[in-house]
């Protein structure tokens, strides 16, 4: 295969990646949206659109979390779900609401909140983070078993917190604590859209560098990447890209790892820039379609982040046991 | 390029010690010793790759640290003996990346006139728009060097180029190395472990011992029968080939 | 060490008797009922565990493998919600039959699993063990959400020591003749622990002892998850607290490892009850947070000190 047509596969992949994500808007729109009785129509679409955008910005921000994070670490299986940053932000969130209390402006105000959470995240997780890479040399074995455990301490802390809190309702705290498909946090759309801008527009020059970066230390050392200062800034993005994902949609544990592995699958490219808009488009594709089946054949009983576990862990393991050379 | 009083320890250990040369511009200059010695290391070092404890190394005039790195990128590439990238990767693709410290990711016209002239130095072309992890080991080495040809830097370092290399494509590699310095005027620095290519190939050797400098001078001033028992405490023989030392040993 | 456990323990029954006697002569009956049936829970709890958790990580030679990591607890949970499903109408019976049955099956499942690929990597083992959990886990959830049994479910799995009272937890007793079982087999434990070859030659068949310490293990699991609910890192890291101390010939370090056992989960509970009384936080918790911290920082000191070693091996490569 030659250059030229590799480029114009890849075209055409996305292009019908992006039919793809247009038709399952469409469906989910408008299957039983009662267009005949405005009033009904008009509320239904009150309750979908907001999901449809908080599963569109989630979608982009776990795409292009996961796999700069995948570049940085040199490594195909480790998503920063994998490695507990999900549960790291519900833990800062839920313990910035314990600190201040329920009747702070901190839990009734959603924007300041987030603000407030994305800050504690950026230093925290990329704190830790680059610790734990330094500490384990790198080795990602390790990195993934720590990143595992810390992810139940911090859950485990999580609920602990709810429940000194208010050991009666604990479960409604839960669900006004942390977001999911069916509860999603609308109040923070364009807080998070303006988020991702920055985040992008901040991080454009070593956004440029990935390429480079993804062959490895010395190689882009060779190359002329200001390596740590670098991947530094792009962890930092990573943290705040998932930050913004469990703000609005809440915690999904295997759809990074599925759709980085997806694209890079499909895209046969190294190009950054193609590989998240794929990664982006497949989970909305993934995301919105779940979101389909989940509501009209199995009447909302089955929330989609059950599916993606199931499926993302099965597709962890293969990847962990027979694509030797995925670590 | 000069190295003063370079000193790097892992824990307690000092594997590089007080270890001070100059690179002699324009020439082969192979680093050789046992394992252990330290010579990966100060590669790693002048390399910029390892951070160093103490001393000093100095770069056309500048001290290494002083350097930008986009602009060092551009006076010395390095190859280093791990080279698993795991992207999907064509010969071409890889070989334009290293006009990276140039142009970023947008090749100018007279970029792409450099990555033709290095594919075909390597005798690459048929290869082009193969992916590299569907290349043989000892292609896919050959288009690494002709990714840090491609780079057109003065200084081109090695380390152990010709590990898991077949005799056929390591010879062919240090020929190479040969020719990077006589016909493109570059400067090459090898980490070897063969002692013969070193010998047949280089203008220089250092030789490492504990982290210290054995010996350094030019070949037959290294590679002799005194100095190489005292380097590797095993008993060499010498005889001359096409006017070159080889070291014979059993 | 023996002692230490002992002196607390006592400690623990004193401090509640003496908030009971306090009281009038009622409080005795709650003390029948509710304290002692807990307290023995408690202590089963905690000896099962991990008494469970050395027995796999000696047969699978592996320090990081234990019910939490090899897929058994989840493998209970989900036999729980199949006897649920399929007989919502039987008791306790049933349900533990198919805790028992599925955790076994699960277990081995894993074991089996990983002896066929050959997995060498000490961190592999325990990352695909709780891969493996986590794909059944979401299985368990998808049936529970498919047939409305989520609720019902989760108050179940969610380990609390809060439900116990006087006839509803006397099947956790199960847990002391199974631990004096894997007693009186600790040595054949050891000798397959050291692998396949290694005990042909001693002339025990590994087979046969390897699937019999997995179901001990699996069986001691299962009963404490019917009873109690899920307790995680206890059959992790007591174990391997034990043996920086004491080595790892099995018979020696069991007792130890038992009464650590039901030392950290007695301390976990005291904890859980007096940090937000009257309520309780769910044990699960405080043994998760304990726990895990208690394991990374293992891990962390594997990394420091075990690198000698590592280097040693990647040089031989």
């Amino acid at each position: 295969m030659n250059k030229v047509n590799a480029h114009r596969r890849n075209a055409l992949v996305l292009a019908i990646l992006a039919a793809a994500v247009i038709l399952a808007v469409m469906l989910y729109l408008n299957i039983n949206s009662y267009p005949e009785k405005p009033q009904l129509h008009a509320y239904i679409m009150s309750l979908r659109m907001p999901t449809l955008v908080c599963m569109v910005i989630a979608s982009v921000a776990i795409g292009a979390a996961t796999l700069v994070f995948q570049s940085i670490v040199n490594n195909r299986i480790v998503t920063p779900a994998l490695l507990g940053m999900n549960s790291i932000y519900s833990f800062l969130h839920t313990a910035a609401v314990f600190v201040f209390g329920t009747g702070s402006a901190l839990y009734l105000n959603a924007n300041l909140a987030f603000g407030v959470d994305l800050v504690l995240m950026g230093v925290v997780a990329t704190f830790v983070y680059w610790h734990l890479f330094k500490k384990t040399g790198h080795n990602i074995l390790y990195i993934m078993l720590i990143g595992t455990v810390l992810s139940s301490l911090f859950g485990s802390i999580q609920s602990s917190m709810i429940r000194i809190m208010d050991p009666d309702e604990y479960d409604a705290l839960l669900n006004s604590l942390v977001a999911d498909f069916n509860n999603v946090n609308g109040e923070i759309i364009a807080f998070s859209i303006i988020a991702l801008i920055v985040i992008w527009a901040v991080l454009y020059r070593d956004l440029r560098q990935l390429d480079v970066i993804a062959m490895g230390r010395d190689r882009a050392i060779n190359l002329g990447v200001d390596y740590d200062n670098c991947i530094r800034r792009l962890l930092f993005g990573v943290v705040c890209c998932i930050a913004v994902a469990t703000a609005t949609i809440g915690p999904v544990s295997f759809l990074g790892l599925i759709v980085a592995n997806l694209s890079r699958q499909i895209l046969r490219t190294y190009k950054h820039s193609h590989l998240i808009v794929g990664a982006g488009l497949m989970g909305m594709i993934a995301l919105i379609g779940g979101q389909l089946v989940s509501q009209h054949i199995f009447h909302f009983t089955v929330p989609v982040s059950t599916f993606v576990t199931i499926a993302g862990g099965l597709y962890f393991l293969y990847l962990l046991l027979f694509k030797k050379g995925a670590y | 390029m000069n190295v003063k009083d370079l000193i790097k320890s892992y824990g307690r250990k000092k594997v590089v010690n007080e270890v001070s040369f100059e690179v002699p511009k324009g020439k082969v200059l192979s680093l050789i010793g046992p394992n252990g010695a330290g010579k990966s290391t100060v590669m790693g070092m002048i390399s910029r790759l390892i951070a160093k404890d103490s001393g000093a190394i100095h770069f056309e005039d500048k001290d290494l640290t002083k350097w930008k790195s986009r602009e060092l990128a551009k006076k010395l590439a390095i190859l280093t003996q791990h080279n698993n990238i795991q992207m999907k990767l064509m010969v071409r693709e890889l070989v334009a990346f290293g006009r990276f410290p140039y142009s970023g990711s947008r090749l100018t016209p007279e970029d792409n006139a450099m990555v033709d002239k290095a594919i075909e130095y390597m005798e690459l072309e048929e290869y082009q728009d193969r992916y590299i992890d569907e290349l043989s080991g000892g292609q896919r080495q050959r288009a690494y060097i002709a990714m840090v040809i491609a780079q057109d830097t003065e200084y081109v370092l090695l380390d152990e180029p010709t590990n898991n290399l077949d005799i056929y494509h390591a010879s062919n590699l240090m020929r190479i190395a040969r020719r990077l310095c006589d016909e493109l005027g570059k400067t090459v620095i090898l980490v070897l472990h063969e002692i013969n290519y070193a010998a047949f190939y280089s203008d220089y050797i250092c030789a490492f011992k504990d982290g210290y400098i054995a010996k350094f001078g030019k070949v037959d001033e290294v590679i002799n029968k005194d100095c190489l028992k005292d380097i590797y405490n095993v008993d060499f023989e010498i005889i001359r080939v096409k006017d070159k030392p080889l070291s014979v040993y059993y | 060490m023996c002692l230490s456990a002992f002196s607390l323990f006592l400690g623990a029954i004193e401090l509640d008797i003496a908030k009971l006697i306090a009281g009038d002569w009622e409080q005795v009956r709650i003390l029948v009922i509710s304290r002692i049936p807990r307290l023995l829970a408690i202590l089963c709890t905690g000896v099962g565990m991990s008494v469970a958790g050395l027995i796999m990580q000696k047969l699978c030679m592996n320090k990081f493998v234990s019910p939490t990591t090899g897929a058994t607890i989840q493998s209970a949970q989900f036999g729980i919600a199949l006897s649920m499903i399929f007989f919502p109408t039987m008791g306790l019976g049933v349900r533990t039959f198919f805790a028992f049955a599925l955790a076994v099956i699960g277990t081995l499942l894993f074991v089996f699993f990983v002896q066929k690929i050959k997995v060498k990597d000490t961190v592999l083992v325990p990352l695909i063990g709780i891969m493996f959990g986590n794909i059944i886990g979401g299985v368990t959830n998808f049936l529970s959400f498919q047939w409305e049994i989520n609720q019902q479910l989760s108050t179940y799995f969610s380990g609390s020591f809060a439900l116990i009272i006087k006839g509803n937890y006397e099947l956790v007793y199960l847990v002391l003749p199974l631990v004096i079982l894997v007693f009186i087999y600790a040595n054949h434990f050891n000798i397959v622990g050291m692998g396949q070859d290694f005990s042909k030659n001693l002339g025990v068949n590994y087979s046969l002892i390897l699937i019999m310490g997995l179901s001990i293990a699996a069986v001691i699991t299962a009963s404490v998850i019917v009873v109690v609910g899920q307790i995680s890192y206890i059959g992790l890291i007591v174990p391997n607290i034990v043996s920086m101390f004491k080595g790892d010939k099995i018979r020696g370090t069991l007792v130890d490892t038992g009464l650590f056992g039901a030392l950290f989960v007695l301390v976990c509970d005291m904890i859980a009850r007096t940090i937000i009384a009257p309520y309780e936080i769910p044990i699960e918790l405080v043994a998760g947070i304990i726990g895990s911290i208690i394991f990374i920082i293992m891990l962390y000191y594997k990394l420091t000190h075990g690198k000698r070693g590592k280097k040693g091996v990647k040089a031989g490569e």
